[in-house]
Formats: structure tokens, sequence, C-alpha cells
């Protein structure tokens, strides 16, 4: 394949529909990390609760034939296992960091653990027969020559994970919890002193970004691949954490950073054509990621420097007036 | 002798051992419930590797890789860095030293020296990137070095597929390494210790690393306790702002943990190169990368409990390989094991590292509340007392 094939096929409707798609299990989360970053509890375990909803959505599914039931049933694996870190960090003061890792190495270790006693094979569940979640045709849109493949036509987790961002930037900033959640987060102290429970706030935070990790993580073993894959996530709950950062901890900023990691990984796929070797395109979402990061750092840097001038030059401007007006 | 018992060590390393005990009682629960024969199973998991001589040196070839692992992040957690970009760094090191050990044309002795010297520039330069926007730009070391990992490692793959693999070998691998420029047995070639020596080298591949090990956690001790280097880290580690109006630079003591640090996973790289595989193969680093995080908290941060932790750990992972082969139970129940017992040890005390860093996240977060960070402090203080 040419690079002018390449380059048309960015421009089709295909690949925005591929970009969609591949950062849906990016979003979710990104935007777990985002509830728990916002209430002080930035989660670490992300990656791991990806693997464990991947893992039981994909057995439940097996076997009980219940798609619904599963996806359930991962979700709340998803909340038990960010409880178990909740209630570590909470009620025994682990560090919040270390007990991430710990519950990261638990579940990539415990579902292999469990997948082999399951099904007798450590590196897939290809063996046994779990179900998708089905596609969802939009019915008036989809007839839409362009935009019709666009937005129809994708798994029920992606619409899931757009709706989610919405119902974040709801949850953060027009509810009440949600205002008591954020202002946890910005100063649990004060929080305290107005009644609100700062480690009940904080373990519901937590949960939420459970849930919202493990859809992720059923999104990649229900409806990107049918089956579980040994460290199914790979690195997905990580760069979910790069875009907390990146998105600046708005939803809608952390959203647009997980589709430039799904447009990286996007770009990757198609230049995968191409005669480039697979592995130096491979790289290609890891290393935006870093470069994204830097360009972010700096950027902020330069402007609390910009701030920083800004108050010093008013501050000498008011002195300056106030010894003229001595005079 | 009764202060000795109420005295701190020993107060931690009971509480370690209790966390130990803790973690391998689950792990014998879950035996329980997924074996047919668990008291089997079980047994050889915590016996077996002594049962054979050749499991003894896996058990100490393991444990090697895994203290300069863990000397590795006991380096950049005493400065509070939370850099977890040993995998990169010991993946790049294993590429270098690999590359001299195969093509370098030199004699066997400064050929290996060379390439000792490669694997440590490498992963110390490895590490400069995260190192230099973390101090300049304060861009989360964490994610970057994690996402550096990936890079150097479809980078290693790159390489080695593109340019060491031959087209008509089977597996992603290169050459074996010449007999003469692998490590050597660590027994010593004297004549009382013939017999031992052919012993040991005909069923164990345990070298000269060894002695590099050793000199290694003396060397980090050192650094650490002993010299103007090691207070300003552990002090940029404490208390950044301290430091800085102390009259650190901070942002130089910084590059300088990581890039240090990235010596000894260099050090890790040349010895799964020219001592356990032999050869550069791709998957080398497989299930090593957060090894070391494991081992410095198990360590205290202390550079002279990681080889105790090192061996400890190396002990239970030789055993789960016993364990795969001669029972019904997979390798992956000592990750549980090992992930209950960092839950269990940090859960019961605050390092000094995590409350300073718990305090500057709220600072830097823009969230800082002096009450909270306060209340963090005493919260830590109690502990160590």
């Amino acid at each position: 394949m040419s690079i002018e094939l390449v380059i048309k096929s960015i421009f089709s409707s295909l690949f925005i529909a591929s970009v969609i798609r591949i950062s849906t299990p990016i979003i979710f989360p990104a935007m777990g990390g985002l509830v728990a970053t916002a209430a002080g509890v930035p989660n670490m375990a992300l990656e791991g609760i990806m693997n464990v909803g991947a893992f039981t959505g994909v057995m439940v599914s097996a076997y009980t034939g219940n798609v619904w039931l599963a996806i359930l049933a991962g979700m709340v694996a998803g909340i038990m296992m960010a409880l178990l870190l909740g209630v570590f960090h909470l009620h025994f003061k682990s560090d919040l960091f270390i007990a991430g890792l710990a519950v990261n190495l638990m579940s990539s270790g415990g579902t292999v653990f469990l997948l082999y006693i399951l099904t007798g094979d450590k590196g897939n569940s290809s063996n046994l027969r779990s179900l998708s979640v089905p596609n969802i045709d939009i019915p008036l849109i989809k007839d839409i020559p362009f935009l019709g493949d666009i937005l129809s036509g994708h798994p029920v987790f992606t619409y899931l994970a757009f709706l989610s961002v919405f119902l974040v930037y709801i949850f953060l900033y027009r509810t009440r919890f949600g205002t008591h959640l954020r202002a946890v987060g910005e100063n649990p102290e004060a929080a305290t002193t107005l009644g609100i429970n700062v480690t009940r706030t904080r373990l519901i935070a937590l949960a939420i970004s459970g849930v919202l990790a493990s859809l992720g993580g059923m999104n990649l073993s229900m409806a990107y691949l049918q089956l579980f894959q040994k460290e199914m996530a790979a690195g997905r709950g990580w760069i979910g954490i790069a875009a907390v950062h990146l998105g600046a901890y708005k939803p809608v900023g952390v959203m647009l950073a997980s589709m430039l990691f799904g447009f990286a990984d996007a770009i990757s796929n198609q230049l995968g054509s191409l005669n480039i070797p697979s592995q130096l395109v491979q790289m290609i979402p890891y290393a935006t990621t870093v470069v994204a990061l830097a360009v972010y750092a700096i950027q902020q840097r330069q402007s609390a420097l910009d701030r920083m001038k800004k108050y010093q030059k008013e501050h000498t401007d008011s002195l300056a007036a106030e010894a003229s007006n001595v005079e | 002798m009764k202060s000795f018992f109420k005295s701190k060590g020993f107060r931690e390393f009971l509480r370690i051992v209790l966390a130990l005990v803790i973690g391998l009682t689950l792990g014998f629960i879950i035996t329980l419930f997924v074996s047919e024969d668990p008291i089997n199973a079980y047994k050889s998991l915590l016996l077996g590797p002594l049962t054979r001589l050749n499991r003894i040196g896996d058990w100490l070839e393991e444990s090697l890789t895994l203290i300069l692992l863990g000397l590795t992040i006991c380096i950049v957690f005493n400065a509070s860095q939370w850099y977890i970009g040993v995998e990169g760094q010991m993946i790049l090191g294993a590429l270098a030293s690999g590359c001299v050990a195969l093509y370098v044309p030199l004699p066997p002795f400064p050929r290996i020296l060379l390439a000792f010297l490669a694997a440590m520039i490498v992963g110390a330069l490895w590490g400069l990137i995260p190192a230099l926007l973390k101090a300049y730009y304060n861009a989360n070391e964490l994610v970057t070095s994690l996402m550096l990992n990936t890079v150097a490692l479809k980078l290693f793959e790159y390489v080695l597929k593109n340019f060491i693999m031959h087209e008509k070998s089977r597996s992603v691998s290169s050459d074996y390494i010449g007999k003469e420029f692998r490590l050597g047995t660590f027994i010593p070639d004297w004549p009382f210790l013939h017999n031992i020596r052919e012993l040991w080298m005909k069923q164990t591949n345990v070298t000269v690393m060894v002695y590099v090990v050793i000199a290694a956690v003396i060397v980090v001790y050192y650094l650490l306790y002993k010299t103007p280097f090691g207070y300003e880290l552990r002090t940029v580690g404490l208390n950044a702002k301290f430091a800085r109006y102390g009259g650190i630079n901070v942002n130089k003591t910084i590059i300088l943990s990581i890039m240090v640090s990235g010596i000894f996973a260099g050090l890790a790289g040349v010895h799964i190169t020219l001592a356990i595989h032999n050869r550069l193969i791709s998957n080398m680093t497989s299930g090593l990368g957060f090894e070391g995080i494991n081992i410095a908290i198990l360590a205290g941060n202390n550079p002279l409990g990681v080889p105790i932790a090192g061996l400890l750990y190396g002990y239970l992972r030789a055993g789960a390989d016993v364990m795969e082969r001669s029972s019904d139970v997979s390798r992956e129940l000592v990750y549980v094991i090992q992930a209950m017992v960092l839950l269990l040890v940090t859960a019961e005390r605050l390092l000094p590292v995590v409350k300073t860093r718990i305090a500057e996240h709220q600072e830097e977060t823009g969230n800082g509340s002096a009450g909270h960070v306060k209340q963090i402090e005493e919260k830590g203080d109690t502990h160590v007392n």
C-alpha cells in the first residue's frame, strides 16, 4: 500500500470511526481516573481493574449465556477491586500508589491464575464460548452518507463511553454529591468541618472509578475481541491516567486527550500496512503520550511563570503608585 | 535485651514477617480451593527450591536479578521519585551488553567489561528523558517512565528482529553468545574447591554476578548513607522544599537519582543476557518490570534489606516454578501472595517517602491545605515512634 492510499484512508469515514472505536477503552478508565483524582485519591489500579472487568465479563457470559448479567458482574468485580484499594488506603493507611500497584499485581496474576483453572489455558479464553455486546445502529443517522458510517454501528460500550463523559461532567459540576466530592479533593479539612464524610466520599469515588475502568476492560473482551487475553488492558489504564493529567482534570479535556491516543493508535494501525517495521509503528501511541505530557508540562510551567511575572509587575506598580501618592 | 524487642527495627521486622505469614496463609487457602492435592502443591512451593542443586541454582540466579532491580527502585524511592521505568532500562541494558558480547572484536575479559559498561551507560541514559521532564517541568515521572518502558520494549524487538536475528532462525532471538564471553561460575578455580566447582558448573548457572551484586549492595548503601550525594538525595526525598531552602540543587539531585538507579537496572540487563539466557531473545524481561518495587518496599527502602527481600522473593518465584511443574496449581499464585504482602506491609506503616509524597501531591495539584498536610505528618510521626 502506498503512502497516498494511507493518507486517503486517514480522511475516510472508516478511519474516523476506528478512532472512536479505539478511544473507547481509554475514555472509560480516563473518566474513572478523573473522578478518583477529583476526590483526591488518584487511582493507580485502573489497569488491573480493567483486566478484572474484562475477565469477569467473559467468564460470566460464557457460563450464564447472558450478556447483561456479565456486564453487571464485571462492574461488580471492578467495584470490589476498587474498594479493596480504598479500604487499604483509607482505613489501613496504605500508601495509595503502592496499594494501587499491589491491586494491579493481584489483578494480572489473579486473572491468569483463574483463567488457567477455568480453561486450562494461560494465554486466552478462546476455548470458551463467551459473548459480545450487540452493535447499535442509530435509526436515522445511519442513513446519512458520511456521518452515518462514523456515528452508527458501534458497540454499546462506545456510546456508553461518550455518555459517561457527559454524566461525569453533570455529576462533578451539577450535583450536590459531585460538589462535595470535589471539595473533598480540594480541601479535605474544610470539607470535614462542613460535615462531609471524607472517607466515605473517597470510597464512593474509587468505586465509581472501578465501575468505569471495568467497563473499559469489558469493551476489550466483549466488543473489541470476543475473548479474554492475558494482560488484556495492555497499558490502557496507564494511558488513561496520562489522559487525566493531559486533559487538565476536566471531563471534556480528558476525553479529547483520550481521543488523541486513540488517534495515534489508529494512525499506527494504518501505517502497519506500509512497509514500516511494525515495532516502530506500535511505539507511536506511547511516544505520543510522552511527547504530549512533555508539551503540556512545559506549557504549564510557562503559563505559571507568566502569571508570576504579571503579579510581580502589578505588585511593583502598586508599590510605585503608593510611593508617588505619599510624595 | 528488653529494649531490643521494643526497638523500631525489631518491630518493623515482626510486621514484615507477619505480612509474609498472612500472605502465605492466604495462598494456602486459595490452594485448598483449587488443587486436588493442596498439601503437596504447597510443599513444593515452600520447599521445592531446596530439593535439588539445580533448583538452588535457579533460586540464586532469579534472586540476583531481583536484588539489582530492588536496588534500582530503592534509590529512586529514597528520593521520592515514583519512577518505574526499570524495565525499559533493563531491556536496553540487555541489548547493549548483548551486542557488545556478540559483535565487538575484543578478547573475552575486556569484552565482558565493555558489555557491563555499555549496559550501565545505556541504563542511565534511558532514564534521562523522564528525569529531565520531571526535574525541569514537573511532568509526572510515573506516566512518562511507564510509556517509555513500552517504547524501549518495542525498540528492543525492532533491533532484534531487523538487525540481530537470523532469517532462518525459528525463534526471535540472537545466536548464543560464545561460551568465553559469558560470565563464569562464581566459585574460584582453587584446588580444594575443584569438585564443588565441577558439580555447580554442571548443574547450575550461578555466575560471578554474585560478587557484582554484593558490591552493588554495598555501593548503594555507601552512596545513600555515607556520601553528600546520598544525603542530598534523601533530603530531597523527605522534603524537596526544605532541601531547596537548604541550598541543595533539587533538579540535579532528581536527575542524578534516576540516572544512577539506571546503572543498576543496566546491570540487571547484563545478568539476564550474559548469565541467564546467554543470548538476546524476545520477552526477556517479562514479569520482572514491577518486581523491583515489591522488593524495595519489603526491604523498607533500605539497601541492606534488599538482598534479603530479593532472596525471599527469588525463593518464592523458584518455588512457584517447581509447584507449577509438579502440581496442578499455576505459578501466578505467587503474584497474588506478593500483592497481599505488598498491601499489608504498607498498610501498617507509612514510610517517610510515602508521607511527604502525599503532602507534596496535595500542594502540586493546587489542592493543598496546610492542615491536612500537617495531619498526615503527625500520623507519620506516630508510626515512627
